[in-house]
C-alpha cells in the first residue's frame, strides 16, 4: 500500500491495522483451547477447521464487499444456494462437465448479484430491502428447481476437491479461499473499482463530485459479491457432496460477524481483508472449541452474538475517538 | 474575456419565486463576489450554474457558449470547478488519490498506479504552495488544507472558472490570508473566481466586482467594487424598509426577567454573553450569518455545554442539559431556521406535528395517546393561526411553507410555552405570510410570552422587536433601542457591527 507519510511510532500504526487486535485473539485462542484440549492441533482437527475457514472466508469476502460500499446484501446465501443446487443439478441431470457447469455457476452469481444491484443503482431504493426481496426471489427459485430434494450426481473430481488435502492437513479448499482473499485485497488496495467502492462507501457524496459514477460501482460491487457467493456455494457442494437445497440458509450472521470482528465499519468505506479473515477464525475456533468441549451448540450462538457487540463497541470507541482528534485538529 | 455569463435566470418553487431575471457576469482573470443574505437566492443561483437545478427562465453561458450541466460532473468536465462548504474529500484516502480520484485507472480492473498518482498530484499541490506528502491520508490534514486540496482538484480538471462557497467560514485569518495569496496569483493566471462570503472584509480585500442579490432580485449586477462603499454594499444586502413600520413601539412590561443569562459562555464558542428577556418582551438578536446567533439559541437549549456564567429561568438559577429538559420543566421552545430538517417530520401529519410537544403531558396513565385528545388542544391554535390545510391529517410536506411555518409555531403555543425562541421565521415564505407570523409574534407577545427573535432580515427586525442586541463573533456588540426608525435603527446596528471589522 501506498505509505502514509506518517508521524506515529511504529507499535501505534501496527494497532492502527484492523487484523492485529483479531489476530491477538485467534492466536490466543488457538494456543489456550490446544493447551486444555490437546486434540484441538490433531491433524484431522486442523483439516476440519482449515475446511469450514476456507468456505467462510468467502462468504464473508462476499459481503464485505458489501459492506465496502457502505450497504448490505441480505440475499448473499439465496445466491450461493440457487449457485450450488444449479452446479450441481446440470451436472447431475444433463452431464455437464465440471468446468461448464463451474463456468455456469459463477455466471449465475455474478448476474444474480448484478441483477440487484442495478436496481438498486437505478431505484437508490435501500439495499436492505432489494436484497431481502432477492433473498426470497432466489429461494423460492431454488425450492421450485430441487423441490427441496438434493441433487445427489456430484462428479468424484468435484467431490475429491472438497473432501482431499493438498498434503497432510491442508485441504484442497483453502485454494480458493487464498485466491479470492489475495484478489480482494489487491481489488480493495489496488485496483481502480476498489478504491471507488471504498470512497463510495466514505463519502458517497464526495465520490459522486469527484467523477466517480455512482450506478457503475454500486453494480460491480454487486456483482463481485455474486460472484464470490457462487465459488462459496461451488465449495460447499465439493464438501458436502451433494447439492443440497439448503446450501446458504445459515450464511447471513457470520457474513456480517466476521467482517464486523475484523474491524469493517458497516457505515462503509472501511474494510480489512486480513481482520476479516482473523473474524473467520475466531468464529471458527469458538464453534468448534465449544463442540469440543462437549458444549450445547445453541451456547455458540449466543457467544457469537456477544462477540458481534464486542467488535462494534470496539469499532465505535475508535470513531470517537478519531471524531475527538478531528475536532481538536480543527480547532471547533 | 468573459468567463461565466448568467443571464435573466428565474426560478420558482412552489409558494416562491427563489431568482427573478438574475444576471451575473464573471470576466477571466477576475475574482467576483456573490453576496446576499440568507434566503436571497445565492445559493438557487450556484445550484443552477453547477446544474443541480434547471432554471425556469434564463440561460447560463461559459466562454460564450450556453452550458446546461446535467450533473456535478459533466460541470467538472466542462471545466467549471466548484469548492462547497461542506468538505468533500474521502478522509481515509490519501491526498493525491483524493485530488485524482476520477483519474485512478483506464478501467474498472485497471491497477492504480500510486507512483503516477502522487506524482501528478504533487505538481498542483506545489501550484498552491501547499508543503504536504500527496501520501499523506486526508484525515491527518488541517481544515484549511483541506479546503486547498480541493482547490487543487479542481484545479487539476483544469477549471477556468472556479466557484467558491464561504471559503473562509472554518478558517483563521492565517490561513485566509494564504488562501487569498494564491486565489491572487490564479486571477493573475487567468482562471475566474466567483467567491460566495459573508465577511465584508474579505470581499472588499480581493474581489474586483461584487453582484447582489436580495429576495431573488439583483441589487447590483457585476459592479465594479472600487467605485462601492462599504456601506453601499451593506445597504444593498438588506435593502431598505420596503413598508412604513406601521406598529408603535411597545411599552416594556415592569416584570422581572423569565430568561437571564449573566456572563454566559458555551461549549460552541460562545464568550460573556449577557442577556434578558422578559414576559412580553420581544428582544431581537441581530448579526451576520456566523456570528453565533442560532448556537446561541441551540446552547440555551442545552445542545452546547455550558461553560461558565449563569442561567436564570424565572429568577431562579438552572442548568438545563436537554431540550426535553428546556421544554418541559422551564417552558422554553425553538422555532428552528431549518424548518424542514429539524422544525418538522414532514412525512407525517398535521397533527402529529402540531401535538408532538404535547404527547408525554397528554398521555394517559398506561402511555396511551388518543387523537382526539391531542387534537382537542391543538385545534383552537392551528385555528389562531388561520392554517389553511385540508385536514388535520394531511401529510405536513404538502403544505406550503408558510403554512408549514404556522405548525412549527403552533406546536410550541399548544405546549404553552413561557419563552419563544424564533430563528429567521420567514426564511422561504411569502410577503403576506410574513406580516402575519409577524403579528403573530406581537399577540404572543401580549399574551406575556417572553420572545427571542433571531433574523438576518432587517425590516423584519425592525418592525417585529422590542429592542435589539447585535452580536458578532459569539459575542454581544452592544444594544439599540427599536424606536421603529428604520433609518437610524440600522445605521446604529451596522454602526456595532463595523466597529468590530475596523479594530
Amino acid at each position: 500500500m501506498a505509505a502514509p507519510a506518517n508521524t506515529d511510532s511504529r507499535l501505534t500504526r501496527a494497532f492502527d491495522n484492523d487484523w492485529i487486535g483479531p489476530g491477538i485473539v485467534s492466536f490466543a485462542g488457538v494456543i489456550g483451547i490446544s493447551l486444555m484440549q490437546p486434540a484441538f492441533l490433531s491433524p484431522f482437527n486442523i483439516f476440519v477447521l482449515l475446511s469450514a475457514i476456507s468456505v467462510n472466508m468467502v462468504i464473508a469476502l462476499g459481503q464485505l464487499v458489501i459492506i465496502g460500499i457502505g450497504q448490505m446484501n441480505l440475499a448473499l446465501g439465496s445466491i450461493g444456494g440457487l449457485v450450488a443446487i444449479s452446479f450441481a443439478g446440470v451436472m447431475e441431470r444433463f452431464g455437464v462437465p465440471v468446468p461448464l457447469a463451474l463456468g455456469l455457476a459463477l455466471g449465475i452469481g455474478v448476474l444474480a448479484g448484478m441483477a440487484g444491484g442495478y436496481i438498486i443503482a437505478r431505484t437508490a431504493i435501500s439495499a436492505f430491502i432489494i436484497t431481502l426481496a432477492g433473498l426470497q426471489i432466489f429461494k423460492g427459485i431454488n425450492l421450485g428447481i430441487t423441490e427441496a430434494q438434493p441433487f445427489y450426481g456430484v462428479p468424484d473430481s468435484v467431490k475429491a476437491f472438497g473432501t482431499g488435502s493438498v498434503m497432510g492437513p491442508l485441504p484442497w479448499l483453502v485454494l480458493p479461499m487464498v485466491i479470492c482473499s489475495f484478489g480482494m485485497w489487491y481489488l480493495f488496495n489496488r485496483m481502480r473499482i476498489g478504491r471507488h467502492i471504498l470512497a463510495m462507501g466514505s463519502n458517497p457524496h464526495a465520490a459522486e463530485m469527484s467523477g466517480i459514477d455512482p450506478r457503475a460501482t454500486i453494480i460491480w460491487a454487486h456483482a463481485l459479491s455474486g460472484l464470490l457467493a457462487a465459488v462459496a456455494g461451488v465449495m460447499l457442494v465439493a464438501k458436502l457432496q451433494i447439492g443440497h437445497p439448503s446450501i446458504g440458509d445459515d450464511w447471513l450472521i457470520s457474513s456480517f460477524a466476521a467482517p464486523v470482528i475484523g474491524g469493517a465499519v458497516l457505515s462503509g468505506g472501511r474494510v480489512s481483508v486480513g481482520g476479516t479473515f482473523f473474524g473467520v477464525v475466531i468464529i471458527a475456533i469458538i464453534t468448534q472449541g465449544l463442540v469440543m468441549f462437549n458444549i450445547d451448540p445453541f451456547v455458540v450462538q449466543i457467544v457469537l452474538g456477544v462477540l458481534i457487540l464486542w467488535a462494534v463497541a470496539i469499532n465505535r470507541l475508535r470513531e470517537v475517538r478519531v471524531a475527538r482528534l478531528q475536532a481538536r485538529g480543527t480547532g471547533a | 474575456m468573459t468567463a461565466l455569463q448568467v443571464s435573466k435566470v428565474s426560478k420558482s418553487f412552489p409558494g416562491v419565486k427563489a431568482l427573478n431575471n438574475v444576471s451575473m457576469t464573471i470576466a477571466a482573470g477576475s475574482v467576483h463576489a456573490l453576496l446576499g443574505e440568507n434566503g436571497a437566492g445565492k445559493s438557487t443561483l450556484i445550484k443552477i450554474i453547477t446544474g443541480i437545478y434547471p432554471p425556469d427562465s434564463g440561460s447560463v453561458m461559459m466562454n460564450g457558449k450556453p452550458v446546461r450541466f446535467a450533473n456535478l460532473r459533466q460541470a467538472a468536465a466542462g471545466g467549471l470547478g466548484v469548492v462547497h462548504q461542506e468538505r468533500n474529500l474521502v478522509t481515509r484516502f490519501s491526498v493525491g488519490e483524493n485530488i485524482m480520484l476520477d483519474r485512478l485507472g483506464a478501467s474498472a480492473l485497471s491497477r492504480v498506479d500510486y507512483a503516477a498518482i502522487h506524482r501528478e498530484a504533487e505538481t498542483w499541490l506545489k501550484l498552491l504552495d501547499l508543503e504536504v506528502d500527496p501520501r499523506t491520508i486526508v484525515s491527518r490534514l488541517s481544515v484549511a488544507q483541506m479546503q486547498l486540496v480541493e482547490i487543487g482538484k479542481a484545479l487539476s480538471l483544469h477549471s477556468r472558472v472556479l466557484l467558491l462557497d464561504e471559503p473562509t467560514a472554518s478558517l483563521t485569518p492565517n490561513e485566509s490570508t494564504v488562501l487569498f495569496r494564491i486565489l491572487r496569483r490564479l486571477r493573475n493566471d487567468g482562471v475566474a473566481i466567483g467567491f460566495v462570503s459573508h465577511k465584508l472584509e474579505e470581499v472588499f480585500d480581493i474581489c474586483d466586482r461584487v453582484t447582489v442579490l436580495r429576495d431573488g432580485v439583483n441589487a447590483c449586477d457585476s459592479a465594479d467594487l472600487t467605485t462601492l462603499s462599504r456601506a453601499d454594499v451593506v445597504q444593498m444586502m438588506i435593502g431598505r424598509a420596503e413598508r412604513i413600520t406601521k406598529r408603535a413601539p411597545r411599552a416594556q412590561p415592569d416584570v422581572p426577567p423569565y430568561l437571564q443569562l449573566t456572563g454566559y459562555a458555551s461549549g460552541a464558542g460562545h464568550r460573556d454573553i449577557s442577556l434578558s428577556v422578559r414576559p412580553g418582551e420581544i428582544v431581537g438578536l441581530y448579526g451576520l450569518v456566523g456570528a453565533g446567533r442560532s448556537e446561541l439559541a441551540r446552547a440555551i437549549l442545552g445542545l452546547s455545554r455550558q461553560l461558565g456564567g449563569e442561567v436564570k429561568v424565572a429568577g431562579k438559577p438552572v442548568h438545563i442539559t436537554s431540550v426535553a429538559q428546556a421544554l418541559h420543566q422551564h417552558g422554553i421552545g425553538y422555532v428552528s431556521e431549518d424548518r424542514k430538517q429539524e422544525g418538522l417530520i414532514l412525512l407525517h401529519s398535521v397533527l402529529a406535528n402540531s401535538g408532538i410537544t404535547l404527547w408525554s403531558k397528554l398521555a394517559n396513565r398506561m402511555g396511551f395517546l388518543r387523537d382526539s385528545t391531542v387534537n382537542a388542544k391543538v385545534a383552537p391554535v392551528l385555528q389562531r393561526l388561520e392554517l389553511k390545510t385540508p385536514s388535520v391529517y394531511q401529510t405536513i410536506g404538502n403544505l406550503s411553507g408558510g403554512n408549514q411555518q404556522k405548525v412549527s409555531v403552533a406546536k410550541w403555543i399548544a405546549a404553552g410555552v413561557k419563552l419563544l425562541i424564533i430563528d429567521e421565521p420567514s426564511v422561504g415564505i411569502d410577503i403576506k405570510t410574513k406580516a402575519y407570523l409577524h403579528d403573530l409574534i406581537h399577540e404572543l407577545a401580549e399574551q406575556g410570552t417572553a420572545v427571542l427573535l433571531i433574523t438576518s432580515d432587517m425590516p423584519e427586525m425592525v418592525d417585529v422587536a422590542d429592542r435589539i442586541l447585535v452580536m458578532d463573533g459569539y459575542r454581544i456588540k452592544g444594544e439599540v433601542e427599536n424606536d421603529r426608525n428604520y433609518d437610524a435603527v440600522s445605521k446604529a446596528i451596522m454602526g456595532f457591527i463595523h466597529n468590530h471589522a475596523a479594530a
